[in-house]
């Protein structure tokens, strides 16, 4: 599941050019007062904004700064720092192949929550949609949210007992289907490990993105399928030709969140195998982690954070010129 | 002059309901489909039900299918363990939420409804709060919070998750403020209503289902945080319930009976969250979707 983070840089993308449209209603007697006067009659507004704006400036403004700030020292916790300008981040991209190489898995991973999320779900969206009986559409939907309401911890610790060299059930499975040269310790074994956090889940199902899907799928007017089904369209000429442009909004918006989930996600790596076995599946949040708090190198792991920033950044202002588009 | 009240038949009738037809013939193999999906996802939680039972001989013998006698002494004793991580999570996540609904729906008034000097300015500090990953913040957070000598209790989660979680709370409510019809509060004005009435008795009110939304996912979003708590508390008795389940499965990782009795234990509060609440649950998970 997405966090809600990430769904909020997708929905800040949306609304940027939208103003709130109340400041342009001032009259003009209210342009003549004194600006002073305006925001002394203003005050009930600042005083709600009061909570917020309080929390906001100690714990995000204030953490924000202070992590871009400290990216640029050698600062180990408890130690005062010593100022080194960019090189951590010189570092980060010459010398450290951990780091290199957990870009390269970050990468793959994102990849694969892409196709995976968007290819599952689409198929499981047409189908749910094309099953004629109200009531069995409307099962099938709750049904496919119901894993969401499982904590997300559970299926990774799930997943690394159905892994697990001895007595996980793929081994047995595999074992029990004469396959026994394929078994093999899938989290410990640093050329499938990366393979087996990224094919956990199967057959990944996502609720949400089903559920996205869904409400577009539905939202397309019948008369324009009726009309291409009496024109002799077949099922897969309705999907291709009607449905699937006309959903290409949600497509791209799961796909954005996705990217955007997938670039910071360390959850999993951090459950299943802290990064390891031999760094294999180190993605970047998972060394940020290891730099600052295993081996308290806090201003090199502050570093790290801020690549991510930046990766974030830059796939934010890329979705917002050319990707977003108005027509869902 | 007799008028003709059967409708007239429509050419397309005929082959349209033939379409009908063919797809009500098609749909007993989408079930099929679709329900194999389903059991493909929770075949795991399955398993673990069915090795829950299990004393560690029984699950030697017969790892993955019911047998009996069924131990249900491995969910007295996980139990043992998760109702505090349970409690803990509930207590946690519940003031977040109500700090994250208050502090939200405030200020999502005041951008909404009301009109002041710096509007734009404050609402945009607040909008490229949503492109700071949490990556960014993990580090100065933890040693701001060690800092004001939070570690090791509640506070040290709820106060950086109020102030995570509203940002996004706002939003959504902004929105719908603004789509409240302005004639109900200028009348509240007139009447001699502050404010702050219009906002508790108003504005609030009204926006009952939305508060809902926002409080569903801030909830999952706490619920689900697996890293931060790890970090910030180390004293097993407070930990909530993921990084509880987590390290409890570590602990226990090979007296399998009783690991899957503690995860299925620890699954329950969000399921029964979602049995009462389910309509907001499909809107909250939905809401990206919706253009805001």
């Amino acid at each position: 599941m997405w966090l809600p983070l990430a769904t909020g840089v997708y929905m800040a993308v949306e609304q940027m050019p939208a103003l709130p449209e109340a400041a342009q209603s001032i009259g003009a007697q209210e342009r003549k007062k004194t600006l002073w006067k305006r925001i002394r009659e203003g005050r009930v507004a600042y005083l709600m904004l009061m909570p917020t704006f309080i929390f906001l400036l100690i714990f995000m403004y204030y953490p924000a700064l202070l992590g871009l700030y400290r990216s640029l020292f050698k600062w180990s916790a408890g130690l005062q720092g010593k100022f080194i300008g960019i090189d951590n981040f010189v570092r980060l991209f010459t010398k450290d192949k951990v780091f290199l190489n957990s870009l390269d898995n970050m990468l793959q991973l994102a990849a694969w929550y892409v196709v995976s999320t968007v290819g599952v779900s689409l198929f499981i969206a047409i189908l749910i949609h094309r099953l004629r009986r109200g009531r069995t559409q409307y099962t099938f939907r709750l049904l496919m949210i119901l894993p969401v309401v499982i904590p997300s911890i559970v299926p990774l610790m799930l997943w690394k007992f159905i892994y697990d060299f001895k007595v996980g059930p793929l081994n047995v499975f595999l074992t029990w289907a004469g396959l026994e040269t394929w078994t093999r310790p899938w989290l410990a074994d640093p050329n499938v490990a990366l393979y087996a956090v990224m094919l956990r889940n199967f057959p990944w199902v996502d609720g949400v993105a089903i559920l996205i899907l869904l409400a577009g799928l539905q939202a397309i007017p019948y008369e324009i399928v009726e009309s291409a089904m009496i024109d002799g369209a077949g099922e897969m000429r309705r999907f291709w030709s009607i449905e699937l442009p006309l959903i290409a909004g949600q497509i791209k918006l799961i796909s954005v969140l996705t990217i955007m989930w997938g670039v910071q996600e360390f959850t999993a790596v951090f459950a299943m195998t802290q990064g390891g076995p031999i760094n294999s599946t180190m993605v970047p949040g998972m060394w940020m982690y290891f730099n600052a708090f295993s081996v308290g190198k806090m201003g090199y792991a502050s570093s790290i954070g801020v690549v991510l920033f930046l990766i974030t950044l830059v796939l934010t202002v890329v979705n917002m010129k050319y990707i977003t588009t108005e027509e869902y | 002059m007799s008028v003709d009240t059967s409708d007239p038949k429509p050419i397309s009738a005929v082959s349209a309901g033939q379409q009908v037809a063919i797809f009500k013939r098609g749909d007993w193999w989408r079930t099929v489909v679709l329900s194999l999906f389903w059991l493909g996802a929770i075949l795991p939680m399955v398993m673990a039900f069915f090795i829950s039972f299990k004393t560690l001989s029984q699950f030697a013998r017969q790892p993955f299918i019911l047998t009996s006698p069924l131990h249900w002494e491995n969910y007295d004793l996980a139990w043992q363990v998760v109702q505090q991580f349970i409690l803990n999570s509930l207590i946690i996540s519940s003031v977040t939420v109500i700090g994250v609904l208050l502090c939200a729906s405030l200020s999502a008034y005041a951008f909404g409804i009301l009109d002041f000097p710096g509007r734009h300015i404050l609402f945009y500090m607040v909008l490229t709060l949503m492109m700071v990953p949490s990556a960014l913040t993990l580090i100065p957070s933890f040693v701001l919070v060690k800092d004001l000598r939070l570690l090791n209790t509640y506070w040290a989660m709820i106060l950086p998750w109020i102030a995570s979680g509203q940002v996004f709370a706002m939003f959504i409510l902004r929105t719908f403020f603004e789509s409240l019809p302005k004639e109900l509060f200028d009348a509240a004005r007139i009447d001699g209503a502050s404010e702050w009435q219009s906002y508790w008795r108003i504005a609030l009110p009204l926006s009952k289902s939305m508060l809902g939304v926002a409080a569903i996912l801030n909830i999952l979003g706490t619920w689900n945080n697996l890293i931060w708590p790890f970090l910030t508390v180390t004293r097993q008795d407070l930990l909530p319930l993921t990084p509880g389940l987590w390290t409890y499965q570590t602990a226990n990782f090979t007296r399998y009976g009783l690991m899957m009795a503690g995860i299925l234990i620890g699954s329950i509060p969000l399921v029964i969250l979602f049995i009462f609440t389910s309509r907001w649950f499909v809107a909250g998970l939905t809401s990206g979707a919706i253009k805001v």
